[in-house]
């Protein structure tokens, strides 16, 4: 209560539409900017500035309850509306402060990975994903989520290929992202274009009250959800239509990985929620049962699937790719519970995976940045060479095991807690299996880095070489996050269930 | 301010195993590690005295999401092991005074701290905690015995995960039925979570079929690593046995067969570290039969023998330990005549041996007596229990073959081996030294045993040294001898040959591995074939649209772009059909 | 082993003995004289006998069923034994196999282990 007297009353007014704002005109200029230095500047400071106002919508969300932002002063559902809630607001804040975590890091990174023609225009394609990414998250008119996600997605497409500077795969990635990406978004508007021709509105709370007011609608809605649910499941990377992922990630630049990996498909993911818990709702039969049967079906055996396929890659950066697609299952399966409980710790592992998965990815393109490193089998001795680097990654992979006193840990506890309550035995089962595999593919990782000695150049042992302060910095503020969230650190961990706890009841529908 | 005795004092090991593991490398501050790593159990066991009352002491309690665990219960059972494991700490690290091994001090402390911070946890998740700590701590003990230890490791490092794994997924069905209680008490197997607690116990103390991992990594670790493991992890499982399942009928059974099948499997193997690692899977049953039982008798008798098991059983490996560290190797077929130059180690291994056999005047004389005995009082409530009675007799006499006659004839008598090597180091001799003095004071009959009665968790009122018990116990052990000696006499007794002894773990080292083997071939053939397939009918159907849409060129490109929106229509189908069809 | 027949070299051998033993094992030399080994027999078994006839003056004071026969735990320890090192044949053909029966033999931690097989020093005997 107090910090939020802090700040200015027409910054929390103005707030939803500055975080949009700002990044897409920043991104405008930053793209025309003589100065890599410069652009850098610009680019954190824009990022610096949106967290700082997406933390102050946070707290407002919880004094003041939701808010709503008419663009223009035009009321919906004839103007564009943006909504700030208990679902949204941790989102926004997620996704600012990763993008300033990963603009710190990246001014030794794009050093090291960007060609320096392509610096300024980096950052502004940057900005723009970051600005789509907010968008998406914030706008109430369905309608703009497309048009958000595409300017997040087409930015996207340009980063990842920028990574062509350092492998030429990350072309063929990009492609492939392109491709798959333009699928996704293309049956998003497909299923959104069905929507309007069954309730003549794009706005989500007005199509959420005529949906309702149809009872679920005709067999047109009923096509336009699952266009919508197989268009987002793209985007979040939902199990068989992971493909684009593992690529994306493996070859893009590394700070591109950090922010997708802990962004993106998080970003996805919260419209799924929004449209099935919200838009339309699980006491519509059709809605329920994709949720029960489709998402926990594709969400299990993509844990599995996914994971296994983590245990056999021999580039590094593959693992935790495919452990991302696998992170999603767990994600899904708790949508798929479908109570309180199950939602939020969905939502928790949601916020816990992006700031682990941010951390793994932080210190992965350390090992690059120093070493040139990518392959599993290079990781020899790593913990001699580079023993802080690798101290963060060994925290991070930890936690996305889910040893106790670590983010992992919380979100699964009360993942299998809101499995067990619901009955669902099997999922209990698949959860600890998925972990141990974790523990398979992370600790080969951590045993050839701990107990591997470092190669030899010319007979003499590679010297410890540590990463940039610029580095290391970043990455262990998200790994004191992690610990902060599982040991409940300063309350920290208490704070993070207490925001997932808010965000399902607002799914669900108890208060606000 | 933190109370102080609020803390687990297990906690203190650990917390000294880690600042070990941060003390760098080099000899002179391996002796600020070995300072901690004698002193913090002395620590622990003066904060566990300085904590203890006559009454059951919980503390240490914190909320964590919810869930209120009890960090810390010190009542008259766990006080036992608490104490126990404080001063096998204490031995072994006098034991391992001589190596200067940065990894090996701290994963010992880290592994005794976690088994005296578990024993005294009062619920399960703390009890979880603390398991799995163990399993981890432990690992690396192991792989210290080098390269050929590794996979061993890796397999004792899977086989306790799961355990760890079944104790979560039992406490938390246990805690279910029983209204969200994860407190520590008697759990019974009445729920299934009981029986998933029981099999996890089960793994960590060796029941039959899940118990191959104590021969096949206890043998591999390295000299001291075997001595320190031997003490704590199924120790552990025995308190946790003690505290849940007492007067469980199952465990009269599990623990009699326990009691038996080392004995053939210690009788053929060759390498001595995996005689004593059998030997001790014997021993356990005897405990395990104990809290079948159930009776006061019976507990009181367990838990005598816990702590004696640990001193004589630490005391046996250490020997083999120390023979090991002179002459290179433990197996039988390599030893021999080594009392000649080892003649102290020689002496205390007698020690150790007619300790475990229960010579009167040595430390299982009393307990053992105490458990045999009281599985025969029940008998005479129920007959079929004397066959029970029969078993663990035979099993009596077995220890006294491979654990009493065995491992200390063929390492220092036998036929002479020519090896002359020097006696063993003074730590060793010390560490060996104190285990003997208590094999003896524990049942010395004046004044002796009943030190270990005064911590026993019932009024112990058994007298141990009648005639009677006396008297038939050296029967057992004289015949046993004789016949040692007949068979000796008439070329009966088996030479000691060098060979694998195969066990049940060959189900998954050699059976298992070959399926997985076999699968795999059939899966590399499958995918062979399948891709093969599927590119034909890629390159068939859209080879013109990829040369016009791929801007790489890369064949191998296409195959996931065209494949993955076969999918995504596909799994749009699927969706459409749910929405439609399913209700 | 040593041949007792020829004083010379039993002298030598005994004062070579002597100077490789351990001091402390110089007196107890003995125990791998041959007669000694041949009759160590005698103590078990008229310690056994002797008990067995103690055991009747003085029975159980809690009989199980077979404290009936006399002796009888010096009967079930001789059985017992005699059973079980008796199964050790059938036992090691069924279940012996060669060293590397797993391939996981590797080589021992030098630090460790002198093991002749890894040193590749001569084997004794």
């Amino acid at each position: 209560m107090d910090i939020l007297s802090l700040f200015p009353a027409w910054l929390l007014e103005q707030g939803p539409a500055f975080v949009i704002v700002l990044p897409l005109l920043m991104g405008a200029i930053v793209a025309i900017m003589p100065s890599r230095t410069l652009a850098w500047w610009a680019a954190l400071i824009v990022t610096l500035l949106c967290t700082v106002t997406a933390f102050g919508l946070l707290l407002q969300v919880y004094s003041n309850g939701a808010s709503l932002y008419t663009m223009g002063g035009w009321d919906p559902p004839h103007g564009i509306s943006l909504v700030v809630d208990a679902l949204s607001a941790p989102v926004l804040l997620l996704i600012a402060a990763m993008a300033v975590v990963t603009m710190v890091y990246a001014m030794p990174a794009t050093i090291a990975e960007v060609e320096p023609k392509k610096r300024a225009p980096f950052y502004a394609a940057f900005l723009l994903c970051f600005a789509g990414l907010m968008g998406m998250v914030i706008t109430g008119d369905a309608f703009n989520v497309f048009v958000f996600l595409e300017v997040s997605s087409i930015s996207t497409y340009a980063l990842v290929a920028m990574g062509a500077a350092r492998d030429r795969r990350a072309l063929a990635a990009a492609y492939n992202y392109l491709i798959m990406g333009s699928i996704g978004a293309t049956f998003f508007v497909i299923g959104l274009g069905f929507l309007f021709m069954e309730t003549g509105t794009l706005n989500m709370a007005d199509m959420s009250r005529i949906l309702s007011d149809l009872d679920g609608g005709s067999r047109v809605a009923k096509v336009g959800y699952g266009f919508i649910v197989v268009g987002l499941g793209l985007k979040l990377a939902m199990f068989p239509l992971h493909t684009w992922l593992p690529g994306a990630y493996a070859y893009s630049p590394s700070m591109v990985t950090v922010f997708l990996a802990s962004t993106a498909t998080k970003a996805a993911l919260y419209l799924l929620l929004r449209f099935t818990f919200t838009v339309f709702d699980p006491s519509f039969n059709y809605d329920i049962v994709v949720i029960k049967y489709v998402l926990v079906g594709v969400g299990v055996v993509g844990m599995i699937f996914a994971s296994l396929q983590a245990i056999f890659q021999t580039d590094a950066r593959r693992t935790l790719a495919y452990s991302s697609v696998a992170q999603v299952g767990y994600m899904l399966l708790g949508i798929g519970i479908a109570t309180a409980a199950g939602i939020a710790a969905g939502y928790l592992h949601l916020l816990n995976h992006a700031i682990i998965k941010g951390g793994l990815f932080l210190a992965m393109g350390a090992f690059w940045y120093r070493f040139g490193i990518t392959r599993v089998t290079d990781f020899n001795g790593l913990s001699k060479t580079m023993p802080w680097t690798m101290g963060a990654f060994m925290i991070s992979g930890l936690s996305l095991i889910g040893v106790p006193f670590t983010a992992g840990f919380v979100s699964k506890v009360n993942l299998t807690i809101a499995a067990a309550d619901k009955g669902w035995w099997w999922a209990v089962a698949v959860i600890v299996v998925t972990s141990v595999l974790a523990i398979i593919y992370i600790g080969r990782i951590l045993l050839a880095a701990y107990f591997g000695s470092p190669p030899e150049i010319d007979g003499e042992t590679v010297k410890r070489n540590e990463a940039p302060l610029m580095m290391l910095i970043p990455m262990w503020i998200l790994v004191f996050l992690s610990i902060g969230i599982g040991s409940n650190l300063f309350g920290l961990g208490d704070n993070f269930v207490m925001a997932s706890e808010r965000a399902a009841n607002l799914l669900v529908g108890i208060g606000g | 301010m933190i109370d102080i005795y609020q803390i687990n004092p297990g906690l203190w090991m650990i917390l000294a195993g880690l600042i070990c593991a941060l003390v760098p490398k080099g000899d002179a501050f391996a002796m600020v590690r070995k300072a901690f790593i004698i002193g913090a159990p002395i620590f622990a066991g003066v904060m566990i005295t300085q904590i203890y009352t006559s009454q059951e002491v919980l503390a240490g309690q914190i909320n964590i999401g919810g869930l209120e665990l009890t960090t810390l219960r010190i009542d008259n059972l766990s006080m036992v092991w608490g104490y126990l494991f404080c001063l096998i700490a204490v031995i072994n690290g006098i034991y391992g005074f001589h190596e200067k091994c940065r990894i090996t001090d701290s994963s010992a402390l880290i592994y005794a701290g976690a088994a005296i911070a578990g024993v005294l946890s009062g619920d399960l998740l703390t009890l979880f905690l603390f398991w799995e700590l163990t399993a981890i701590s432990s690992v690396f003990l192991i792989w210290k015995g080098g390269q050929r230890a590794y996979a061993a490791g890796v397999r004792y490092l899977a086989l306790h995960v799961l355990s760890g794994v079944l104790l979560l997924a039992g406490a938390i069905f246990y805690a279910q039925s029983n209204g969200g209680d994860y407190s520590f008490n008697d759990i019974g197997i009445d729920s299934l979570g009981g029986w998933l607690i029981l099999i996890a116990i089960g793994i960590k103390c060796g029941f039959p079929f899940l118990h191959m991992w104590m021969q096949d990594a206890y043998p591999k670790a390295s000299i001291t690593g075997t001595v320190i493991l031997s003490a704590f992890t199924t120790k552990m499982a025995i308190y946790a046995l003690a505290r849940g399942y007492v007067g469980v009928d199952i465990l009269i059974y599990i623990g009699a067969i326990m009691t038996c099948f080392p004995v053939f499997f210690a009788l053929i193997e060759n390498d001595l570290r995996r005689v004593l690692a059998f030997s001790l899977n014997n021993q356990l049953g005897f405990m395990v039969c104990g809290i079948g039982i159930g009776t006061e008798l019976a507990l009181n008798g367990v838990v005598g023998q816990v702590f004696v098991h640990v001193i004589f059983k630490s005391l046996l490996f250490m020997s083999i330990g120390a023979v090991m560290y002179r002459v290179g190797t433990a197996k039988a077929s390599e030893l021999g005549g080594l009392f000649r130059s080892m003649p102290i180690t020689a002496v205390f291994c007698l020690i150790g041996a007619g300790s475990i056999a229960a010579f009167p005047l040595l430390a299982a004389f009393v307990t053992k007596a105490m458990i045999i005995s009281a599985v025969i009082y029940e008998a005479s409530y129920d007959p079929s229990l004397y066959v029970i009675a029969a078993m663990l007799l035979f099993a009596s006499a077995g220890v006294m073959e491979h654990s009493g006659i065995k491992v200390p004839y063929f390492t220092f008598f036998s036929h002479d081996s020519g090896r002359r090597v020097k006696e063993a180091p003074w730590n060793m001799l010390v560490a060996m030294g104190l285990a003997a003095l208590l094999c003896i004071v524990l049942a010395f009959p004046w004044g002796g045993y009943q030190m270990l009665y005064s911590l026993m968790p019932y009024e112990a009122n058994y007298q141990p040294y009648t005639v009677d018990h006396v008297v038939f116990q050296l029967q057992l052990l004289f015949a046993a001898i004789s016949a040692f000696c007949v068979l000796k006499k008439f070329k009966l007794y088996p030479a000691e040959k060098r060979g694998e002894i195969l066990d049940f773990d060959w189900t998954y080292r050699k059976f298992g591995l070959g399926i997985m083997q076999w699968i795999g071939a059939m899966w590399t053939r499958l995918s062979v074939q399948t891709t093969r397939l599927r590119e034909r009918a890629i390159e068939g159907a859209g080879r013109r649209l990829f040369h016009i849409f791929s801007p790489a060129g890369a064949m191998s490109e296409s195959a996931p772009s065209g494949l993955a929106a076969v999918l995504t229509a596909a799994m749009l189908i699927i969706v459409l059909i749910f929405v439609y069809f399913v209700r | 082993m040593t041949d007792i027949n020829e004083p010379e070299a039993l002298s030598r051998k005994e004062l070579e003995e002597r100077q490789n033993a351990h001091p402390f094992a110089v007196p107890f030399l003995w125990l791998g004289n041959q007669k000694v080994i041949d009759n160590f027999i005698w103590l078990p078994v008229l310690g056994m006998i002797a008990m067995i006839a103690l055991g009747i003056v003085f029975p159980q004071a809690k009989p199980a069923p077979w404290d009936a026969i006399p002796g009888s735990w010096a009967l079930i320890g001789f059985v017992a034994y005699s059973f079980i090192v008796l199964c050790a044949k059938p036992l090691t053909a069924l279940l012996a196999r060669d060293e590397s029966y797993y391939g996981e033999g590797g080589l021992a931690d030098p630090e460790y282990s002198t093991d002749p097989d890894i040193t590749g020093e001569a084997h004794h005997d």
